[in-house]
């Protein structure tokens, strides 16, 4: 039961990676890529380490986002 | 009883997360996308919320908490993103 959860995150992880490097929108990218880190985050608990996963959730699902949609708007009006 | 409503929540977690990363990767629009993410930050809460419940540990609901708190910080700077906000 657990270990079909595991797998099912395991591939889901993978396919947001793979959606983070192939989607044309940055936005959409960037989106995926925090989602990659928030499946990463409930497969730490589910491997029992909630203090790692809270990091991870913290940082990668939340920060990084927003550090990506601010440096993506910075340079996209820097460019034009 | 209880035990054949954990298994539903179950079922029902595991089509959630299949269906949201199916909309992922079809979504027309990057909203589609958004919305996508969204539900599987609802979706993965409810999972951890509910590994909590049977692993018998309530420390993992504070990852939870902390989760749900950050899910919604996300999609609030997505959305002023969306806006020409940010």
């Amino acid at each position: 039961m657990i270990e079909l959860f595991v797998y099912l995150l395991c591939g889901s992880i993978l396919v947001s990676g793979i959606l983070a490097i192939q989607l044309a929108s940055t936005l959409a990218a960037a989106v995926s890529a925090g989602l990659a880190s928030l499946f990463a985050a409930v497969c730490y608990v589910m491997l029992g380490a909630p203090d790692v996963a809270m990091t991870e959730a913290s940082i990668g699902s939340g920060l990084s986002i927003l550090i990506f949609l601010y440096a993506i708007r910075r340079t996209t009006e820097k460019a034009r | 009883m209880a035990e054949t409503i954990l298994i539903v929540a179950a079922i029902l977690i595991f089509l959630g997360v299949a269906l949201g990363v199916l909309r992922l990767i079809l979504g027309r629009t990057v909203v589609d996308r958004v919305a996508a993410v969204d539900m599987l930050t609802v979706v993965s809460i409810s999972l951890i919320a509910l590994y909590a419940h049977v692993g018998g540990r309530a420390i993992y609901l504070d990852v939870a908490l902390v989760y749900g708190v950050l899910s919604f910080l996300a999609v609030l700077a997505i959305a002023r993103y969306l806006e020409q906000g940010l």
